[in-house]
């Protein structure tokens, strides 16, 4: 599903990523772990086509992100979900409209996205809470906001930014419950994650990075 | 798709409600100016136009010259083509004439005979033949014998002429100038548009949106700016004219020759209203593209 060679990304002088070679099976669930700044969130951003490597050929479902043109990313992107390390919700939309609006740029009917993201606020626990603005949200609320807008249109690839960072224990448990479920219907799942306690107790194939390296996981 | 596209358009106008109101206002203000400019050039041409429409010159015969010899000239010179019509002046009409306008020549005339007055032939132009140049030029073809000489008021038509072009000149100057800087004001509005909604944008770009669906309900809302906007404007520009017409007709009538003053014909208005239109859909889409670009 995804596949790295010799992936190089330097910002200006400095090297965030160097010669990482990587295989992501379809339908795997993968940790990338690493000390703050070790390249976790330069590897997601390049994965969903907001970064170009320098250097390297970079293949996501058969597509090479590398060298994909401004006019088609839109349709990587509808494959992919993505759960940013800010959230990225929209203020001022309802948390309904917010997870909406991935299946809204499909083009997807109204009624169905209303049905959909009914659905998918159930499954991350905020039922009930479709009509709130996201700033009246606990921060922990937000991310499974986040989580939803990701999931709602049953991506292929899930990549998870932190999706943890924000939640104390009992909740980061359960939405990373979440993300194993989705894994389990097919999706393939890459968290970022700092997490020590969290990898242990749902123990996955984990892709350390330390300065940029790929150093273990391969 | 369109559904989405039209509710993305009206919340964006209802949500960016002053902001809006001030690109339409910038529009509006824009075609009135261009809309007053057009009127006032288009009255000017018409009074000049009336003016070319009686571009009238007479030629004096020398006195010697026999009188079937002027009615051979005035035959000649009414079959030319430029020409709408001539009439004969003789010695005594133009005598007759003078003393009736002036009542304190007609003893002086009486005592000095009425040959004192030379006879003349006053020609009149048919309007497709009334610019300066080609008025000089007939002038100059039937000047000469036998006649005297030959006068028309080109000065001061000439000179208003070039005041026109000048005129001209300078409102598309002018008229540039402004376009510029209402598509600058236009597109600074509409980015701040952009700008408050760059969260929105930069997030739909990220899940997936193409750029025609983000940018769609953007052309639309300039859209509709450049309808009310533009609509507004002709309607200050027509309202102008009401009040000027009401006003001023009657001190105007005079320098106006006649000619009425007018208010823009209906394809001017279509132009100036479509003109507005692209400018409001242009600042929209310009200022969305930005952020496009910029956004991950
Ligand atoms: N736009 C940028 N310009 C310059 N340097 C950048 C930019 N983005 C990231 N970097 C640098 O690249 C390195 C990798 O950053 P990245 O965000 O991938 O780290 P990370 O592993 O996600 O860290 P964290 O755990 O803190 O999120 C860091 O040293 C960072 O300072
Ligand atoms: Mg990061």
């Amino acid at each position: 599903m995804i596949r790295l060679y010799h992936i190089d990304k330097r910002y200006g002088d400095h090297q965030a990523l160097k010669d990482v070679n990587l295989h992501v099976a379809k339908g795997e669930f993968v940790y990338v772990t690493g000390p703050s700044g070790a390249g976790k969130s330069t590897l997601l951003r390049m994965l969903y086509g907001a970064l170009k490597p320098t250097g390297g050929k970079l293949l996501v479902g058969g597509v090479d992100a590398s060298k994909l043109p401004q006019k088609r990313l839109p349709f990587l992107r509808r494959n992919i979900g993505v759960v940013f390390q800010d959230f990225k919700l929209i203020p001022n939309r309802s948390v309904a409209d917010n997870v909406g609006l991935a299946l809204e740029v499909l083009g997807t009917p109204r009624a169905e996205i209303d049905r959909r993201a009914r659905a998918v606020l159930n499954v991350v626990g905020l039922a009930g809470k479709e009509e709130r603005m996201p700033q009246d949200l606990s921060g922990g609320e937000q991310q499974r906001v986040a989580v939803a807008r990701a999931i709602v249109n049953d991506p292929a690839v899930l990549l998870a930014d932190e999706p943890t960072g924000n939640l104390d224990g009992a909740m980061a448990i359960e939405v990373m419950e979440i993300l194993m479920s989705i894994n389990l219907r097919g999706t393939t799942v890459l968290v970022a994650t700092h997490d020590a306690g969290l990898m242990k107790r749902f123990p996955q194939r984990t892709l350390r990075f330390e300065a940029g390296r790929l150093v273990s996981g391969q | 798709m369109i559904q989405h596209i039209l509710r993305r358009t009206l919340r964006s106008l209802k949500e960016n409600f002053s902001l809006n109101l001030v690109a339409t206002g910038v529009i509006g203000a824009t075609v009135l100016l261009a809309g007053v400019y057009l009127s006032a050039l288009q009255t000017l041409d018409r009074v000049v136009e009336s003016w070319d429409r009686d571009a009238h010159v007479s030629a004096y015969f020398q006195p010697e010259i026999e009188v079937e010899l002027r009615f051979a000239t005035k035959d000649q010179i009414t079959a030319r083509q430029e020409v709408a019509t001539v009439s004969y002046v003789s010695e005594e009409d133009a005598a007759a004439y003078l003393s009736e306008r002036v009542e304190e020549v007609g003893p002086i005339l009486e005592e000095l005979g009425p040959e004192v007055l030379p006879a003349s032939l006053e020609i009149t132009l048919s309007q497709g033949h009334a610019t300066p140049a080609e008025i000089q030029a007939f002038v100059d073809s039937i000047d000469g014998p036998p006649f005297e000489h030959v006068d028309y008021g080109q000065d001061w038509v000439q000179r208003f002429h070039t005041f026109l072009t000048l005129l001209r000149g300078l409102g598309l100057v002018l008229g540039v100038l402004i376009s510029l800087a209402a598509i600058f004001l236009v597109g600074n509005t509409m980015h701040l548009v952009a700008y408050a909604r760059r969260a929105e944008l930069e997030t739909m770009k990220l899940v997936g949106a193409t750029w025609g669906f983000t940018a769609l309900p953007f052309a639309l809302e300039g859209c509709v700016q450049g309808l009310i906007g533009g609509g507004m404007g002709l309607l200050g520009v027509y309202a102008l004219h009401q009040v000027l017409v009401a006003r001023l007709e009657d001190a105007l009538a005079l320098a106006l020759a006649g000619a009425e003053l007018s208010f823009l014909g209906a394809g001017w208005a279509v132009l100036l209203l479509g003109a507005s239109v692209l400018l409001g859909v242009c600042g929209c889409l310009w200022s969305v593209t930005r952020f496009w670009r910029k956004a991950p």
